[in-house]
């Protein structure tokens, strides 16, 4: 039996064909059938233009786009050996804008799609409000990216040498303010702790002292008994190099180095199904790449003891993704005191952009993973650009015999409505997928 | 030089680009009977969800002094005297009676990002969350094949009564491929199409939805185009920018609520409250374009003592738009005040004609001054040129105004 089955909500929507033998499902086709051609539109463009048109590939996560881009174009000025200085301020400042990119993605995943999804699952009632509690919370982390960024979504603040901004005190205090409101909130709201206590757990027996909404999504996630499927690949990647995440991959227990040279693309398994997406490889391998991965990367205590006891079930995944907010939190408040306002904003390349010829890569940790901008300049014009995105690891759509890891981690669920919820453990984020 | 000024002139002075802020004491009048009956009207139909909006307001901890403070300054930005203040605050109330379906279609859904509260004063958050979005592909709690039955019983239920929002460009190329939806494979175009039919009016939000956006830009891959070129014979708002600002798409929903009727639009079909001034006009930084102090390049001493833009591409002088006012992320910020340039992101083309990092006179563009200039220090001229008589003109309608505003003075107080 084949039933088609389409997920929606937050960005963009997928196609999800299951295939049930005995009651269960044993294999699942991805496809995504719309696309832009974003990076069509991209060449032949002044590479600056990158800057510009790279975000709006996504309107969740358009800054780690805005962010991977002025890599990349750093990187062909530092292949063509005029390697750009940057400033510790501006290195900052683009890191805190991520970060804060990061927390409202998955505040927005957790209240608009998991917990919802959670109650519909149970057949538990929640209130309706819950779902505008989350887009509040993330509306803050919005106001305090828009004081450095300009606007949230779609800005462009960020240039080859450093940020456009120049913040002044009254910024950075507004800043702080904004922040301390949003972490007052996370307290009272979502773990009934104090976000110190809560970003040091060791064990997961720590967890028995959270109140609040929090509570409630693990134990509707053990209800649902997530934390006995949804098993993957047991393989994690993270590429992109940030203070708040290690740049490695994790395979049988073991971390190695990994080396952007390894990712491929390759065509999708489809059908007769139409997708515009390609799965993205390392060493021509899946690999789960988003929170779950930078933790056991990163070596979280608190995860890698869930892991320990519930591998890399849909549980884990989705408890990691809410424990990287806290910590994410904790990340941003030092990232705003250490800034000194009185450093520059912005250091000139020593070359110009239009004598620019070469390649670069641009790798960052985007929400839902490791995201890669790889462009060629010829005198400053883009000749080719190429962006791979996390949900092109996370979503690929491999055949029976290689499923990709949330194609793996469906087999074997007893329904749809599960099935599905791992599905979206992963994020659906499907305008990045085909951009 | 004497065709410059024609040209300008007939720029300034074209109909569609006159911004009326007075109609006279009869004009308003008139509209203030129509939409006392409508609301009267409205308060006798059964709201569309259980949202209460007076509850809602407790519960964020806002008074009615706060409240009403909002009323009166969305009435003038709607460009109503302030007589109207107590039908806005009245017809607020009413929003969960104006059944809305909301389209995503060739997007990166950050329009719908915006409306989940990424931005926009926090009464208009609320507002939001009280109009009746009866279908939004991405916001909606319902999913596959459930959610597709609710769009078909809520087209059914509220037919020709519910506005269409729609988000996102339409591809035509390849025979629509490059963008289906739902089990059928549908293409965006016919889905459009049949939305639209039953729809009381149709908005675009956003620069893909309005004019084909980036994934119109140069080659234009999928054939990408804009709503306007695919709907016809339906009272049609266009709300560009990149993203759109809610409190634009809030004051569209709310000026249909209160008059029944499309606020007054522009030949670009954009609302004049919103686009009838140039992010130019307001921008925060316009006191040094006219002294003539600019950046000249990224971190120099202009930018760190936030001179105008200009010559480092920005667009403001010749973008429609009221974000120099309202800003972004609850008026938080705007990309000016972080030292970028407009990129003219609610303009046509906006991307192959406007890109950001080149100077006007480099850019593609038709200049007001009618024609592509030769340097930016020459563009400058013909521009300032240009505001010297936009300001004479201003100040002409402003006395007129002043004029009449006089005469109804009895009922403003």
């Amino acid at each position: 039996m084949t039933i088609r089955k389409w997920i929606e909500r937050i960005e963009g929507e997928a196609s999800v064909q299951f295939e049930f033998e005995k009651n269960h499902v044993s294999f699942a086709t991805i496809a995504f059938p719309h696309s832009r051609g974003m990076e069509a539109i991209l060449q032949s463009k002044p590479a600056m233009d990158a800057l510009v048109i790279t975000p709006r590939v996504c309107g969740i996560c358009g800054h780690s786009h805005l962010f991977a881009a002025v890599r990349a174009i750093e990187s062909v000025y530092a292949n063509c050996g005029a390697p750009v200085e940057i400033s510790q301020k501006a290195e900052s400042i683009r890191e805190l804008t991520l970060t804060l990119e990061l927390i409202q993605n998955h505040l927005k995943w957790l209240y608009l799609v998991i917990y919802p999804e959670l109650s519909h699952l149970l057949q538990e009632k929640i209130a309706d409000s819950c779902r505008l509690k989350g887009a509040y919370a993330a509306s803050l982390a919005t106001k305090i990216l828009a004081i450095f960024a300009g606007q949230w979504p779609h800005s462009s603040y960020m240039i080859p040498g450093g940020v456009t901004c120049d913040p002044t005190h009254v910024d950075s205090i507004r800043a702080e303010g904004l922040l301390d409101e949003l972490i007052r909130w996370f307290e009272k709201e979502l773990i009934g702790i104090t976000l110190d206590e809560y970003s040091h757990f060791s064990s997961d027996k720590a967890f028995l002292t959270v109140t609040g909404d929090m509570e409630k999504i693990e134990k509707m996630l053990k209800k649902a008994k997530m934390h006995e499927q949804g098993f993957s690949y047991d393989r994690y990647l993270a590429m992109g190099e940030h203070a708040f995440s290690k740049s490695s991959k994790w395979v049988n227990r073991r971390m190695a180095k990994v080396h952007s040279k390894f990712v491929t693309l390759e065509e999708p398994y489809s059908i007769g199904e139409k997708t515009y997406a390609k799965n993205a490889l390392y060493q021509h391998n899946s690999f789960e790449t988003g929170p779950l991965a930078r933790a056991m990367i990163k070596g979280v205590p608190f995860i890698k003891q869930m892991y320990r006891q519930y591998q890399d079930s849909t549980y884990t995944r989705v408890m990691a993704r809410s424990y990287e907010a806290a910590l994410l939190l904790e990340h941003c408040k030092k990232l705003l005191h250490s800034i000194n306002l009185e450093e520059p904003s912005y250091i000139k390349p020593l070359k110009k952009i239009t004598a620019l010829s070469g390649e670069g890569i641009g790798i960052v940790e985007a929400p839902r993973g490791s995201l890669i901008h790889s462009v060629i300049l010829k005198n400053g014009i883009i000749d080719h650009y190429r962006l791979i995105t996390p949900t092109q690891w996370n979503l690929s759509c491999g055949s029976p015999k290689t499923p990709g890891p949330a194609q793996k981690a469906m087999i074997g669920a007893d329904s749809i409505e599960t099935a599905t919820f791992t599905f979206r453990s992963f994020d659906v984020c499907s305008v990045c997928t085909t951009h | 030089m004497s065709d410059r000024v024609e040209a300008v002139k007939k720029l300034f002075t074209s109909k569609s680009s006159r911004v009326e802020t007075n109609k006279g004491d009869t004009y308003y009048q008139d509209l203030f009977v129509k939409c006392e009956a409508r609301l009267n009207e409205m308060r006798a139909q059964a709201p569309a969800n259980r949202l209460d909006f007076s509850d809602l307001l407790e519960d964020n901890g806002i008074d009615r002094r706060e409240f009403m403070k909002w009323a009166s300054a969305t009435t003038a930005m709607l460009m109503l005297p302030p007589m109207f203040t107590p039908l806005i605050a009245d017809a607020v109330v009413m929003m969960n009676r104006a059944p809305v379906i909301w389209l995503e279609l060739q997007d990166c859904a950050g329009n719908s990002e915006a409306l989940l509260r990424a931005d926009g004063p926090k009464i208009d958050e609320i507002v939001l969350d009280i109009i009746s979005l009866e279908y939004h592909e991405t916001l909606q709690a319902a999913s596959g094949h459930q959610a597709e039955k609710q769009m078909e019983e809520a087209m059914e239920l509220f037919k020709g009564k519910y506005i269409l929002f729609v988000e996102g460009s339409i591809p035509m190329g390849m025979n629509g491929q490059y963008g289906t939806i739902g089990a059928s494979g549908e293409t965006f175009h016919d889905h459009l199409l049949r939305c639209a039919e039953n729809a009381a009016a149709v908005v675009a939000v956003g620069s893909c939805a309005t004019f084909g956006g980036i994934p119109a830009a140069s080659p234009n891959p999928t054939g990408a185009v804009g709503v306007m070129d695919v709907v016809k014979n339906k009272p049609l708002i266009n709300i560009p920018a990149c993203p759109a600002n809610p409190a634009n798409m809030v004051g569209v929903i709310l000026h249909y609520v209160l008059t029944g009727q499309v606020p007054e639009l522009d030949s670009l079909l954009r609302p004049k409250f919103a686009f009838g001034y140039r992010i130019h006009d307001n921008c925060e930084r316009r006191a040094h374009f006219d002294a003539g102090e600019y950046v000249e390049e990224w971190g120099d001493a202009g930018a760190q003592n936030n001179f105008c833009l200009y010559k480092m591409g920005c667009k403001g002088p010749m973008t429609f738009n009221n974000c120099s006012i309202v800003r972004y992320n609850e008026g938080v910020n705007w990309p000016i005040g972080v030292g970028r340039g407009c990129i003219g992101c609610s303009e046509p083309d906006f991307w192959d004609k406007y890109a950001y990092e080149r100077p006007m006179a480099d850019a593609k563009i038709k200049a007001p001054t009618g024609g592509v200039e030769k340097s930016v220090d020459e563009f400058g001229l013909g521009l300032l040129t240009a505001t010297a008589i936009g300001i004479g003109i201003h100040a002409a309608a402003s006395a007129v105004a002043g004029k009449k505003s006089g005469e109804c003075e009895g009922e403003s107080k």
